[in-house]
């Protein structure tokens, strides 16, 4: 047990000192954030405003609406990448020698992988929160709708997109061994992940044979949690202040609130069934690949 | 004395690369025992074997009497390695390492402080435990990983390629602290060097050629059995050197006459007493035992 603390910590104290690593984690992120200071936030304020045109609105329900796409847009994609980044120590230790130091000692193969699931999660949950915490922040001065029940499920969301992240990163990261594959990896999942969960851009604007595709990868219903979230206060406004449920339905249909399996809409329930499920399936996968290489070996 | 180290008939290929082929040898406890060969000898691959890193092929590893298949988890315990290139985490502390290593064989809280305290004296680095690794010189880069590998007081060290690109006073002060602790502790040294002046302090040496012993004794043995002894002749005149009719080497102001052995030396000084009035008899080095072994010559990890 002193052993998996021990090398826990050292991962993630490793992330975090690593320059390098911990900056490229979060370049996504950042690419989403100026995105939205630049124009996806006047498109979406833009496109909400005529949605309601002709309606007597507070412009901080707008506000609010655009705020909370962006903040659930951020952690849905800071929750994987950072997840991915921070995991790809299991291929840096690999290259450095620091692995073979490691279990030059008498120390198991398993807590070893052990060590690196926990570290990663750990790290990304350390900056999920951090960045729930600035978004609510955000939200606050934007237009706060939230109640604390959302707050708390946004929290959950983050968590299980965390542990998502981190199982499919681990599976991903496992077989690799050279510092070429990690940067692919780190670079493919950067750059390719804001627009598959629906970040970058509403699944709700893609083809229609696009969004059957996007429809089976688990991390989109992730997305549509934290979304749903931190827009529930901002739809039961709009309500209270007598929006038609069309317009409403129709903006809960524009930005991913609503996510449509083959034409059948998924309930919040399924989504987190198919996350729940998902990450437990590749903890499976991640143990089996850890038991076969030990069996193999052998 | 005990065996601490037993290999019998181990072999490892990588493909159709026979790294280690049916090699037996033993190490005694407390003894200083090199490992020779140029790169690609099969020395690393029989360490990574040693130390669990590696599967063999075939034939027996025991380490303090456990066998390496059945019981790898005691033997780590109890070995600790000093790998070619550091293997330290470049991003953290000096004290952040070795806590982090050291929780690995459960040397935790006061007993680390303590243990971490002592190899700080040691190995002198008191003053470098704040500072980052990735930020140090090779040489104190070099004392923090020995003092890894000494953090749970190791039966057997395992040196592979220590001095390698060190500056003479921390390969002075590696040595220092290695027979030290092999007085103190009587510690085994398993070593693997391309330098022959270390191989030379040894008490058994082993010179692998692809992944065969070509040799091995003491480094008295071998240099008895592999080179002759020489006679180095100070300032000496053109028509001595052709009265003496052997091969010799020009140096500065010397020469080097080759004689079989020692007492061909004597014989050849008694016979010539005016010649011999300056001059000194020395035994072939590592280097010409190794070169005569192997055809090859070692010189800082480069074969020639």
């Amino acid at each position: 047990m002193t052993g998996l603390w021990s090398l826990t910590r050292r991962n993630t104290k490793l992330f975090f000192k690593d320059k390098g690593m911990f900056i490229s984690s979060l370049i996504t992120p950042l690419i989403l954030l100026v995105l939205y200071v630049t124009f996806l936030a006047n498109v979406y304020r833009d496109g909400f405003m005529s949605a309601v045109a002709g309606m007597n609105i507070d412009v901080t329900i707008i506000d609010g609406t655009v705020g909370g796409q962006l903040i659930s847009s951020l952690l849905a994609v800071c929750c994987v990448t950072v997840a991915f980044c921070s995991n790809l120590l299991m291929i840096q230790d690999k290259t450095s020698g620091a692995r073979a130091d490691i279990t030059v000692s008498p120390v198991k193969k398993s807590t070893l992988a052990i060590s690196y699931f926990l570290a990663s999660a750990f790290s990304t949950v350390i900056i999920g929160f951090t960045a729930l915490g600035a978004g609510l922040l955000y939200l606050l001065k934007m237009g706060w709708y939230m109640s604390l029940s959302d707050v708390l499920l946004m929290a959950l969301d983050v968590i299980l997109l965390t542990l998502f992240g981190t199982a499919l990163s681990s599976c991903i990261n496992f077989p690799l061994s050279t510092n070429g594959q990690a940067s692919a990896v780190g670079t493919i999942v950067s750059a390719g992940y804001g627009f598959i969960c629906g970040a970058y851009m509403p699944i709700s604007n893609f083809s229609g044979g696009l969004q059957k595709v996007i429809s089976f990868l688990p991390g989109t219903y992730g997305t549509s949690l934290l979304r749903n979230h931190a827009l529930r206060g901002v739809y039961a406004e709009m309500t209270d202040a007598g929006f038609p449920e069309e317009v409403i339905n129709s903006i809960r249909d524009s930005i991913d609130c609503n996510i449509y399996f083959f034409g059948t809409k998924v309930s919040e329930g399924a989504m987190y069934a198919v996350l729940a499920g998902s990450t437990a399936l590749l903890i499976g996968i991640y143990v089996l690949m850890n038991v076969l290489k030990k069996a193999r070996k052998r | 004395m005990e065996n601490i180290i037993e290999i019998n008939h181990l072999s490892k290929s990588f493909g159709e690369v026979k790294a280690v082929s049916d090699l037996t040898l033993r190490v005694k406890k407390g003894e200083l025992f090199a490992f020779l060969g140029v790169n690609g000898a099969g020395k690393s691959t029989t360490i990574s074997i040693i130390c669990g890193q590696l599967e063999k092929d075939g034939g027996e590893v025991f380490v303090c009497g456990e066998n390496i298949e059945k019981n790898s988890r005691e033997i780590k315990k109890k070995i600790g390695v000093v790998f070619q290139n550091s293997a330290l985490d470049s991003a953290l502390s000096v004290r952040d390492n070795l806590k982090s290593r050291a929780a690995l064989y459960g040397i935790t809280g006061k007993n680390f402080t303590k243990r971490l305290s002592e190899l700080a004296e040691l190995l002198d680095f008191e003053n470098l435990l704040g500072r980052t690794v990735g930020k140090l010189s090779g040489g104190q880069r070099r004392r923090i990983d020995i003092a890894r590998a000494l953090i749970h007081r190791p039966q057997v060290l395992i040196l592979d390629e220590p001095t390698t690109g060190l500056d003479p006073q921390t390969r002075r002060l590696l040595w220092n602290v290695v027979q030290s602790l092999r007085k103190t502790d009587n510690m085994t040294v398993f070593l693997t060097t391309h330098y022959m002046e270390e191989a030379a302090d040894a008490d058994y040496v082993i010179i692998l050629d692809s992944g065969k012993i070509s040799a091995e004794g003491t480094p008295l043995e071998l240099k008895n059995k592999y080179t002759g002894d020489f006679i180095t002749l100070y300032n000496p005149t053109e028509d001595a050197l052709e009265t003496l009719g052997l091969p010799y080497e020009k140096i500065r102001d010397a020469a080097r006459i080759a004689v079989g052995n020692t007492a061909q030396a004597t014989a050849l000084i008694t016979k010539h007493p005016e010649i011999f009035t300056d001059y000194e008899i020395t035994k072939g080095k590592m280097d010409d035992v190794f070169l005569s072994v192997t055809g090859k010559k070692l010189t800082g990890g480069d074969e020639k």
